[in-house]
């Protein structure tokens, strides 16, 4: 009995020491009070540059949560060219002469530049003023060698060894030349390019580049070392690897506004349902996890948390395979998406935690962006509109409509629609799809995959329910995913009229006649019934309302793109 | 028993590379590892993915990709190239171990502390109110799932924090990036605030099913000749207990504990997830998401190693435990 008691005792005192031990750990205090959720956010919507601003005081951290471990730290290569790592490199290095802020528009850096204007529309030439104090933190200043590593690295010529994301503009480039002792930089391009105000972001360092070999071989280095090198607001001084990045405030920073934070914190989450408890511990400030109602239920109930739904610029979308002989009928492509109610989809998926999600009307730009035309409403297409679809195809030879519906040369109308296995909103998708074609007679089959990639260069589906995420830069990239013989034409829709307005809307100086040559082509396909936009899947961003001026910024920067003004606010 | 033990070595080889063949053939037909960045809009130039699967090796036939490897790995202890670029498979099969043995031992030290503590109770007080209880608590445990109780057990934390206003326990990590009080004692405190949580939730889990060992190989031992012999000769109880009982029922949980420390280092996946410890677990689900077949199969190799390496431990051990046990 004695022996028992002091094991017990034993045990008890262990525990008893381990809870006494943790509990004296330097903790970043309790989670603040307060309860007023998405006060300051309120008007995001409306003013999406100014929203949540505020005053800040000196010092402080911020712990900013990202959901992939660091895989490189060359943002322009292919393999390390994700939205995770951008946010993280945000305030490092220049972001190049233009941002892409809230607004979904690219702002002119007037941190590093003074100036950024088409001088020439033939050939297209652009100069470039650089800040002249703008610098690397080493004192190096930035200048037109920069730029010119950056073209010979992205341009898929001059490096053969780099693994640029894109080499679009940059293909295009005729010469880069700098004046001014390299403030200056002169660029003129071979074929007009539309979008120029994506180009030369974020940029590296070339003097240090040049320190570690040829073009392939310095490309390496930049993307498998961390980068000590800064020309932005804050420099990397920690690196826990799979755990967290710690930025400081540059001291050489030039830009107008200087950080005021002691800290910030990048902590990665892999796992996007722990960051709510972390936030919730305190232990990160601030997360941007993808919209779901689970999580924004949760951060609801966190005391003195402020959260935004925003407009994203990822949005979801039905596609047909027109290899399928049955799918090559435009009658019967068009029925089909006209079957489809796209209201009743958003009710019964994402609307029921954001209300505000409407059907999307355009393939290229976003409602919240300059250029948005609505090309899908006159077709009638998403409405749910069974009578009409019917007629259209009782008057193309269709028999067996709203029972067994066979085409005018009898075979059986059955398809399947494919979804990524385990992403429940578009399986819940497919299975309404499936619900409403019934009543054309059309049998659809709900079929998980496992590999998108695969499935969709393969050619293996019929319809098939995924996602794009577009850029504030979306001529070269319609040019490059609707153009007849893209490879990113996964249904292989072909239309020579459009092929040339896509052309033409990549390849222009004149900035309107772009959008309105990319909205006839948008238009084109769209009567066709080729790709049917669902909606603009919702962003989530929650923050202690204690940290002033973070907002929303849809785009690739993310909210980070301000990350200089991000500070604790001033009572 | 050294011819024995280099017996049990040579006939894992095979085995090893079985498993690996297996492993690598299952990734392989999971998916394209170049998937997310042949997915991007506007997508990247062509160079750039033929350049990639070069590095992977992706431009090889399988078999030869699989030859490649083990070539890299018998002659330059390489572990072939990662999908992410900046990783080496040794290295971060190294870190995350490291970061997963650091759990584990601390759980099972307190799982198998608890284990024999309460199952020799339970037996030597059997169908007592202490017996009920404990059997109660273990096969609770035992049917609690583990990602469940960690979610659980996270929430009691969260409001222990704010109910004291301190930050007492931590849901992330296994330590803090910055630390307010950077002394010797603040660091051992905040990696004590890490290591709490998870700790109890991986040793209960393993305590649940240690406990009923326990108290079974204790009852069937202390109803055997030799024990009431023992008594019978009029040797003290607690000698009995320990050094004639007590001895001979550890050799089962020797067993079971050692295959359980194993598994537990191929990777506490569930805990570590919940917990965002990047460990063995961590890793296999990185190899995963990535359809890295080089991670999978180095993981894989020293995953099967370890648990190979217990169970020759195990074996070993009934020989200290029981020296009636001889390994011709």
């Amino acid at each position: 009995m004695r022996t028992t008691k002091g094991l017990f005792g034993l045990v008890a005192v262990g525990v008893a020491s381990l809870l006494a031990v943790s509990a004296c750990g330097g903790g970043s205090g309790s989670s603040t009070g307060g309860g007023d959720t998405s006060s300051s956010f309120a008007d995001c919507a409306t003013k999406p540059l100014t929203c949540n601003s505020g005053t800040t005081k000196q010092g402080g951290t911020v712990t900013y949560t990202i959901e992939k471990t660091i895989s490189g730290w060359n943002l322009n290569s292919a393999e390390s060219n994700t939205f995770d790592f951008q946010e993280v490199l945000d305030g490092v290095l220049p972001q190049g002469p233009f941002i892409n802020t809230p607004d979904l528009q690219p702002t002119l850096n007037s941190d590093l530049m003074v100036s950024a204007e088409q001088t020439s529309t033939s050939p297209q030439t652009i100069v470039y003023k650089i800040n002249p104090n703008a610098s690397w933190n080493d004192g190096t200043p930035i200048n037109a060698d920069d730029f010119t590593y950056m073209w010979k690295t992205n341009n898929g010529v001059d490096c053969k060894t780099c693994d640029p994301a894109s080499t679009a503009g940059y293909d295009q480039i005729q010469t880069v030349t700098g004046s001014d002792n390299g403030k200056t930089v002169t660029v003129v391009f071979k074929t007009p390019y539309t979008d120029w105000k994506g180009l030369f972001g974020p940029m590296y360092p070339a003097h240090i580049a040049n320190q570690h070999g040829d073009l392939g071989a310095s490309w390496k280095w930049l993307n498998d070392n961390q980068p000590t090198y800064s020309g932005g607001p804050y420099v990397i001084t920690g690196y826990q690897k799979d755990a967290s990045v710690t930025e400081t405030p540059n001291p050489k920073w030039f830009g107008k506004t200087k950080p005021s934070l002691e800290k910030l914190v990048f902590r990665i989450i892999t796992d996007q349902n722990q960051e709510v408890p972390a936030l919730q511990n305190n232990e990160v400030q601030t997360i941007y996890p993808q919209a779901n109602a689970d999580i924004i239920n949760q951060v609801k109930q966190i005391n003195g948390v402020q959260y935004m739904l925003g407009k994203g610029l990822q949005w979801e979308h039905l596609d047909l395979n027109l290899k399928n002989p049955l799918m090559a009928d435009t009658k019967l492509r068009q029925a089909i998406f006209t079957t489809i109610d796209r209201k009743q989809l958003i009710s019964k998926t994402v609307g029921q935690f954001d209300p505000g999600i409407t059907p999307l009307n355009n393939h290229n730009f976003m409602p919240n962006m300059d250029g948005y035309k609505d090309v899908i409403s006159s077709t009638g297409q998403g409405t749910g509109d069974v009578a009409k679809a019917k007629s259209l195809l009782t008057g193309a030879g269709y028999t067996g409509v709203g029972t067994a519906l066979k085409s005018p040369s009898g075979a059986p109308v059955q398809f399947r629609c494919s979804f990524t296995q385990g992403n429940v909103l578009r399986q819940q998708s497919c299975e309404l799809f499936q619900t409403e074609l019934q009543a054309l007679g059309i049998k659809v089959t709900p079929t998980p995959i496992t590999s998108l990639g695969d499935t969709l260069s393969s050619g293996d589906y019929d319809m098939i329910i995924f996602a794009w995420v577009q850029t504030p830069f979306i001529f070269s990239g319609a040019y490059q995913t609707w153009l007849s013989t893209s490879s990113s034409n996964y249904g292989h829709w072909t239309n020579s009229q459009s092929d040339a307005l896509l052309k033409d809307a990549a390849q222009n100086t004149d900035h309107a006649k772009a959008v309105q040559d990319l909205n006839d082509a948008d238009q084109i396909m769209a009567n066709d019934a080729y790709v049917l936009p669902l909606f603009q899947k919702p962003t989530f961003l929650a923050a202690y309302s204690n940290i002033v001026n973070i907002r929303d910024d849809a785009t690739s920067t993310g909210p980070p793109y301000n990350v200089q003004e991000w500070g604790m606010r001033a009572s | 028993m050294l011819a024995y033990t280099i017996r049990r070595v040579l006939i894992s080889v095979p085995v090893l590379l079985g498993s690996t063949i297996l492993v690598f053939i299952m990734v392989k037909l999971s998916g394209d590892p170049l998937e997310s960045i042949k997915l991007r809009n506007p997508p990247p130039p062509p160079q750039t993915i033929k350049l990639e699967e070069h590095r992977l090796g992706l431009d090889q036939s399988w078999p030869l990709q699989y030859w490649n490897w083990l070539k890299g790995l018998v002659l330059h202890g390489n572990f072939g190239a990662a999908v992410q670029p900046s990783d080496n498979i040794g290295s971060e099969i190294g870190s995350h171990l490291w970061v997963t043995m650091r759990l584990v031992f601390f759980s099972v030290l307190i799982a198998l502390i608890l284990a024999i503590i309460t199952g020799v109770l339970s037996a030597v007080k059997q169908y007592s109110a202490l017996d009920y209880t404990t059997t109660f608590f273990g096969f609770l445990f035992l049917s609690m799932p583990v990602f469940w109780f960690a979610v659980l057990l996270k929430s009691w934390g969260i409001w222990y924090n704010q109910n004291v206003s301190a930050n007492t326990f931590y849901t992330i990590g296994d330590k803090s990036v910055v630390l307010e009080n950077d002394t010797t004692w603040g660091h051992i405190t905040d990696v004590a605030g890490h290591m709490v949580l998870p700790t109890i939730v991986l040793g209960l889990a393993g305590y649940a099913g240690w406990t009923r060992f326990t108290r079974a190989s204790m009852l069937e031992v202390l109803n055997s000749d030799h024990v009431r012999l023992a008594r019978a000769k009029g040797l003290r109880s607690r000698k009995v207990l320990v050094r004639h009982a007590l001895r001979n029922a550890l050799i089962p949980l020797t067993t079971v504990t050692a295959l359980d420390i194993a598994a537990l280092l191929g990777g506490a996946i569930l805990t570590e997830t919940v917990f965002q410890w990047q460990g063995m677990g961590a890793l296999f689900v990185q190899s995963l998401r990535d359809k890295d077949a080089h991670l999978m199969m180095g993981w894989l190799l020293v995953s099967a190693t370890i648990v190979i390496l217990f169970n020759l431990i195990a074996d070993l051990l009934y020989g200290v435990l029981d020296p009636r046990i001889r390994h011709a």
